[in-house]
């Protein structure tokens, strides 16, 4: 039902007709304006940024290098040594920990009962001395 | 220039070519007529203008890609939307402006003589007529309401069928129908046979 293939009536024959001269006489600085806002849309479309798929193609190598920083850290964090490990649990105290405490015998193998070195020095000097000192313990 | 090897390349930048001729055609065969319908509506030549172009480029931006038979009823419905922001904008502004003590002319816009000279000129006593029926169904026209106002223009001067139309209204066809029918109806009571 375009207004042409309709039977129009002389008014708007000539509505229409008027309408038409009034656009022939904009004015040059009108023309000027709407020609450059046209060129204006026109290079905004042949630049304008590329659809959703080519987009997210170019995407796939930076999200596969953070994959992969991801993937290398958290390598590290699990391959780190597990001598750590013990330090961290000493930070709490365990069953073993109260079960030395409590025993007074232990902590007087660690306290150095009797004057003449720890414990532990004496363990030491009696395995640099061979075997044969077991018996004088 | 793309390389022959990349025979798909060489393709999509012909094509892009291609589109921004038709997309550059379509709007130099719309962008007067899309004046004087936005001029209508606002009443202000800059800001006529700046409605057709921020509609040039939303359409460009976010349609482009679409078949060009639908550009033209999509394009006025940009348009569209565009005026009634800036109706929308002017109302709020002139209610603002109305409560400040101090406000300065804003009519402040020299013509240019230049940009004043037509661009035809038919004989004096036909261009007296056609002034005086042009100004006559100018003034007509702002008097309609806004969708009579806005289906008359899209309709006989763009030349858009119902279906058209109801697009770049965003209504029904019938109501398409309905305020074409009261447009021509309060026109010729105005205008008589001066047009």
């Amino acid at each position: 039902m375009n207004p042409d293939s309709e039977q129009l009536t002389d008014f708007e024959r000539n509505a229409r007709r008027v309408l038409e001269e009034s656009v022939l006489r904009v004015d040059g600085r009108v023309r000027s304006r709407l020609n450059q806002a046209r060129q204006a849309a026109v290079e905004a479309a042949s630049t304008r940024p590329h659809p959703i798929f080519w987009r997210v193609f170019t995407l796939v190598p930076t999200a596969g290098a953070a994959a992969a920083a991801i993937l290398v850290a958290l390598v590290m964090w699990h391959g780190q040594p597990q001598a750590e490990l013990p330090f961290a649990e000493n930070a709490r105290p365990t069953a073993e920990d109260l079960d030395l405490l409590a025993d007074g015998d232990g902590l007087d193998l660690v306290q150095d009962g009797d004057g003449s070195g720890s414990f532990y020095e004496w363990a030491a000097d009696q395995s640099e001395a061979g075997s044969g000192t077991e018996t004088d313990t | 220039m793309p390389v022959s090897s990349h025979g798909d390349v060489e393709l999509s930048d012909s094509s892009i070519n291609a589109r921004s001729r038709t997309l550059n055609q379509f709007l130099a065969g719309v962008e007067l007529k899309a004046f004087k319908i936005a001029q209508a509506a606002l009443r202000h030549e800059d800001d006529a203008l700046d409605a057709v172009q921020d509609a040039m480029l939303q359409l460009a931006r976010a349609y482009a890609d679409k078949p060009a038979e639908e550009w033209k009823p999509l394009f006025y419905r940009i348009l569209e939307n565009r005026i009634r922001d800036m109706q929308r904008r002017r109302t709020v502004r002139g209610r603002v402006i109305a409560w400040m003590p101090f406000r300065g002319d804003e009519d402040d816009d020299e013509p240019d003589p230049i940009a004043q000279a037509p661009s035809n000129d038919p004989s004096p006593v036909k261009k007296l007529e056609l002034a005086e029926a042009m100004g006559a169904l100018e003034k007509a026209l702002a008097e309609l309401p806004r969708r009579q106002q806005q289906v008359f223009l899209l309709r006989t001067l763009e030349g858009l069928d119902v279906a058209e139309t109801a697009v770049a209204m965003g209504c029904s066809e019938g109501s398409v129908k309905t305020h074409y029918f009261r447009a021509l109806q309060a026109l010729r009571e105005q205008l008589g046979d001066l047009v």
